[in-house]
């Protein structure tokens, strides 16, 4: 659904939605005009959400604007709370009412489904995950519709909990702001992967405390076009010794869209054999597209593995060719190559259903973008 | 019946002139082979038929079974049954062979309004080309060339081939990098695949030895842009035996150039 450009009203007074000040390093690829723009987005209709849950067991929760509707939702083991605020610049507005997946240890929870509907305006939602010592659990979330929808979500995860969570954000207007607060216990995993895929600006902010032993996959894809901008900035500390991290994000950016990666590790002094790999890569679909890469290694421990790249290119024109002379269109063969590009973020959603709907987005960004 | 008809072709990259007035023809059911010095053009010759951008054609034409060639897109000639064998076939991570292949042969099977093949009826194909070429079908699952030795990498041009069964093959230097067992594989493969009476190939080689295992009917000699000597299968034994320089004066002079 794309969106009228009358439907975009600058807020005249933006400074009362207090936002933090793109002067800052850490929010200097932050797109605070557009999300002020989107908080005043003009009320839509609501979009359809039953598309958005995949065919799962388990709980169904449908937010409207960052409120629950009861009717259309499965709590199963979710329960509504109270959240008090963070101090993070963003995350600190979505605290009051919000979900909480709590697990006992031991136990293992269907998969839990979070469909997001927003229809103009501003929405702010706060969310909790806690997994006592060895509970499993898997949550998917989609965003729709358009306006601007900020989360804040607090992550606990006990002595060898294991969370795998999928996020896709497909509004197709607006904008999308995520805060991800993570501590992993000894031996935990958290495998977290992000797709944007609408066309709603969006930032990605996370912050993953790793314990001993633990292992923290935070990464994905951004897809962008026309004017969009979309950036994910994500901190892994390696807090304890024997942990293992992997930050792998892929970035494609067309027409004059502006992707931004900024992915740091953090390794304290006496986490010692952490293996940490940070992978940023961009591909340009047109030369008039921006990809912004910022990886951070702060390594106080000596002992440590850190692998690191970051790049930024073209598909291969060579390639192209032999692909065409085989008989594939240009078009699809750009897509094929771009959707190769963008597999092994993909690739870490354990779930065959998930990542299945997830490459279908992917998928179909492709074919309007190509 | 007349297949492809090259007519004094020109044809430049980045400005400079590498065809300069080539004009060639290959009946259905011919296999021609093109030696000739490096630099000559050979390779060029492969690319303007295929239509890879950044070759300019400035003057002369390319007619494909009636059809001007050069009005075509690249992926238009190939369902047209052109087919291009690569003499540094690209290594596509991320793609499978199968993925690639299957993309490839049902895109050109639906711009001829056949039905495209499915996933099982594809493998089955896939497995049985590459079992005619000695190729481990496992290879089929792999990134497209990625990690393929200099030979896995022709052999896979073959089960390409042998899968879209093309009605005209342009194979650059798809001896090179052959061991002798492989060559022989590659050669009973171009046989089988194309030596029929409604295809034709275009054979661009260094050597002799490929033309041991498959016969030309013609040989052409490229130098400086132009065919400057033809005949049949013999001369590409006196020119195994004597070079490029002993061709006479034309070749000398455009070998020479």
């Amino acid at each position: 659904m794309a969106l009228s450009a009358q439907a975009w009203r600058r807020p005249s007074v933006p400074e009362l939605l207090d936002l933090p000040s793109t002067r800052a390093e850490a929010w200097r690829w932050a797109d605070m005009g557009a999300l002020s723009a989107a908080a005043a987005l003009a009320p839509i209709a609501r979009a359809e959400h039953e598309e958005h849950f995949l065919d799962l067991p388990g709980a169904r929760l449908l937010f409207v604007n960052g409120v629950l509707d009861e009717v259309h939702s499965v709590l199963d083991r979710v329960t509504l709370i109270e959240h008090v605020a963070g101090d993070h610049a963003l995350g600190r507005h979505a605290q009051g009412t919000g979900w909480s997946l709590r697990l006992d240890t031991d136990a293992a929870a269907d998969p839990v489904q979070v469909v997001h509907v927003a229809t103009g305006g501003e929405n702010h939602l706060p969310a909790e995950i806690v997994l006592a010592d060895d509970a499993v659990a898997t949550v998917v979330e989609t965003f729709v519709g358009a306006g601007w929808s900020n989360r804040a979500t607090r992550i606990a995860l006990g002595r060898s909990a294991r969370l795998q969570r999928s996020v896709r954000l497909l509004q197709a207007g607006g904008f999308v702001s995520l805060r991800e607060e993570a501590e992993l216990g000894s031996g935990a995993s958290l495998v977290s992967v992000f797709l944007g895929a609408g066309q709603a600006g969006s930032r990605i902010d996370g912050q993953v405390v790793v314990g001993e032993g633990g292992y923290a996959e935070m990464g994905g894809a951004l897809l962008t076009a026309g004017q969009q901008r979309q950036e994910c900035a994500v901190r892994v500390r390696h807090a304890e010794p024997n942990g293992q991290s992997h930050q792998l994000w892929r970035a494609v950016a067309a027409d004059t869209s502006v992707a931004s990666l900024a992915a740091a590790v953090e390794v304290a002094r006496h986490a010692q054999k952490t293996d940490g790999e940070q992978s940023l890569r961009g591909l340009l679909l047109q030369r008039t597209a921006t990809v912004n890469l910022k990886p951070e290694l702060e390594i106080f421990a000596d002992d440590v593995k850190c692998a690191h790249g970051a790049t930024v290119g073209e598909l291969d024109t060579r390639a192209l060719f032999y692909m065409q002379s085989r008989g594939i269109p240009k078009p699809r063969a750009q897509a094929i190559l771009t959707r190769a590009f963008v597999a092994d973020a993909l690739d870490r959603i354990a779930s065959e259903p998930v990542r299945e709907a997830f490459a279908a987005d992917a998928d179909a960004w492709l074919d309007g973008a190509l | 019946m007349t297949m492809l008809v090259i007519e004094n072709l020109h044809a430049e990259i980045d400005g400079k002139p590498i065809l300069k007035g080539l004009s060639l023809e290959v009946n259905a059911g011919e296999i021609h082979a093109i030696m000739g010095p490096n630099g000559a053009g050979k390779s060029t010759l492969g690319y303007v038929l295929g239509g890879r951008p950044g070759y300019e054609v400035t003057d002369g034409s390319i007619t494909f079974d009636g059809q001007d060639l050069l009005e075509l897109e690249p992926h238009e000639r190939a369902a047209a049954g052109l087919f291009l064998g690569f003499q540094y076939p690209v290594e596509i991570p991320g793609v499978s062979n199968v993925q690639f292949l299957r993309e490839a042969l049902n895109a050109q099977r639906g711009s001829r309004d056949e039905k495209p093949l499915s996933g099982g009826e594809f493998l089955k194909l896939a497995r049985e080309e590459a079992k005619k070429l000695d190729m481990d079908a496992e290879m089929l699952k792999r990134p497209v060339n990625v990690g393929f030795s200099g030979g896995e990498k022709k052999r896979n041009e073959m089960v390409q081939m042998g899968i879209v069964d093309p009605k005209f093959a342009i194979l650059d230097e798809t001896d090179s990098g052959l061991d002798i067992d492989a060559l022989r594989i590659v050669g009973d493969g171009i046989n089988r695949i194309m030596r029929k009476p409604d295809k034709a190939v275009l054979l661009i080689t260094h050597y002799q030895r490929l033309l041991d295992y498959v016969q030309p009917d013609r040989v052409h000699v490229l130098a400086d842009g132009r065919i400057v000597r033809s005949g049949g299968p013999e001369l590409a034994l006196e020119l195994e035996r004597e070079g490029y320089g002993a061709l006479g004066a034309g070749v000398e002079a455009a070998v020479g150039a």
